[in-house]
């Protein structure tokens, strides 16, 4: 089984649009001034060094960071995508996400679909599971599982709802040379269905992208 | 893909059915207030006897075990998302009011298992008269609303911040105390064959104030 994805021919095409985007969290800490356009099917790329402000885009993109100035805007089909509606429209993947130990991995994730509005909420975690080949280790607790596949889980959350735009942040950190390849095998998959956006340094990641822009700050306030 | 419409009513659904679930699992909360409510009921039993008709100490004494046993742990609602690191989870499926109003109702059913064990407990250790049932019932319903969204608001507030401990104390002192003097002034009316409908006003009031400004602040929350 395979997690459905959009078909983004023509009118669900997906855009990310960033205008002057930036974030403070303190001091010498966030993101700098930031511009670009990315339109899909296709891979984007957001490099930099420790510090630059990669996972914080990332989460401006996602609408879990609100930014301290610029407009970061996405579109499928033209059509402007509230923020309040941007999470169904979204994958989301990244090192810092955590499940609840007290769940399943099946559960966490059905948890996932029925809190996003999935309508066949089991149908979409086992697809999802399987595609990240977790299907074997569904019943297991979140906190049995090795670091490289807690990382396959992460991106069977992302890929649950069968989202336009997969926001992928360090998509291969903890995975072994299989992981690397499930995770170069969904984005390819994906870049033909909608917009992958991946954050990383390793080059491996990031080498298959089309567009890629580099932070070169290190932070607000701080020398660049 | 996500169904259109009743989409807050679906996540609040899965909040609240995912912290029952955990609750259930673990029992941490649960066991905790139930272990507080009983020692203390039966602590005081021992050392001071039936009370009898010292409806001011009656009234006192229920609502301070009642605060004191639900406390710690409708404080920590929210607390155990960030220690937990699952936040980050939570909000990508669901919007932060729908979050919040998921652990509310789980606040207020949690509430309600905790007094249907502590206060039938009570009448009977502490020899309290025989309640007037309908001001009584309504006086702890309308109190086990405005505690329960106070200590979940509160507990939002607060969930990020260091030191959040001492915080919470000192945050919901002044907030928890005029619904407690209500409630226990009400508690004391009804064994005294007085009017409740002053105190019942009170804490209608207090409970949609403390649940409204809840619903308006949960979404600027955490932004960042």
């Amino acid at each position: 089984m395979s997690v459905a994805l959009r078909s983004v021919a023509g009118a669900e095409r997906p855009s990310i649009t960033a205008q002057g985007v930036w974030h403070r969290y303190g001091p010498g800490r966030g993101l700098e001034p930031v511009s670009f356009a990315w339109c899909g099917p296709s891979v984007a790329a957001v490099t930099g060094a420790n510090g630059s402000g990669k996972s914080t885009l990332l989460k401006v993109l996602a609408g879990l960071v609100a930014p301290s100035g610029g407009t970061a805007t996405l579109s499928i089909g033209g059509s402007l995508v509230p923020n309040r509606a941007r999470r169904r429209c979204v994958g989301y993947a990244s090192p810092d996400l955590m499940f609840y130990d007290e769940l399943s991995c099946a559960e966490n994730l059905a948890f996932a679909g029925e809190a996003l509005g999935l309508r066949d909420v089991r149908r979409a975690f086992t697809a999802a599971l399987d595609q990240v080949g977790l299907g074997r280790v569904a019943e297991d607790r979140p906190g049995a599982l090795s670091s490289g596949m807690l990382q396959r889980l992460r991106l069977a959350l992302a890929l649950l709802h069968g989202p336009a735009v997969l926001l992928l942040d360090e998509p291969t950190s903890h995975m072994d040379d299989e992981g690397r390849d499930l995770v170069a095998r969904v984005v390819e998959r994906h870049r033909r269905a909608g917009l992958v956006v991946i954050a990383s340094n390793d080059e491996r990641e990031w080498r298959i992208a089309e567009q890629r822009i580099e932070l070169r700050g290190r932070g607000l306030g701080g020398a660049a | 893909m996500p169904s259109n419409g009743s989409s807050s009513a679906a996540a609040v659904w899965a909040v609240l059915r995912k912290e029952c679930r955990s609750e259930w699992r673990t029992r941490y909360g649960l066991n905790a207030a139930l272990l507080f409510a009983v020692t203390t009921l039966t602590a005081v039993s021992f050392a001071i006897g039936r009370l009898g008709n010292r409806t001011d100490l009656l009234a006192a004494l229920l609502w301070i075990v009642l605060l004191f046993a639900a406390l710690a742990s409708l404080s920590h609602a929210f607390v155990r998302e960030v220690e937990g690191r699952t936040l980050l989870l939570l909000r990508l499926v669901a919007s932060p009011a729908a979050i919040a109003t998921g652990k509310l109702v789980f606040n207020l059913l949690f509430l309600g298992v905790l007094e249907l064990v502590t206060v039938p407990l009570f009448l009977v250790l502490m020899g309290a008269p025989p309640p007037r049932w309908g001001a009584f019932l309504g006086i702890l319903g309308l109190g086990s609303i405005a505690l329960g969204g106070c200590a979940t608001l509160v507990g939002a507030v607060i969930s990020q911040a260091r030191g959040r401990g001492a915080l919470y104390a000192a945050v919901s002192f002044p907030l928890l105390l005029p619904m407690l003097a209500a409630a226990v002034s009400g508690t004391r009316a009804q064994w005294e064959g007085g009017p409740v409908g002053s105190e019942a006003r009170l804490l209608t009031a207090y409970a949609a104030a403390v649940v409204g400004a809840s619903l308006l602040l949960y979404d600027r929350l955490w932004e960042d």
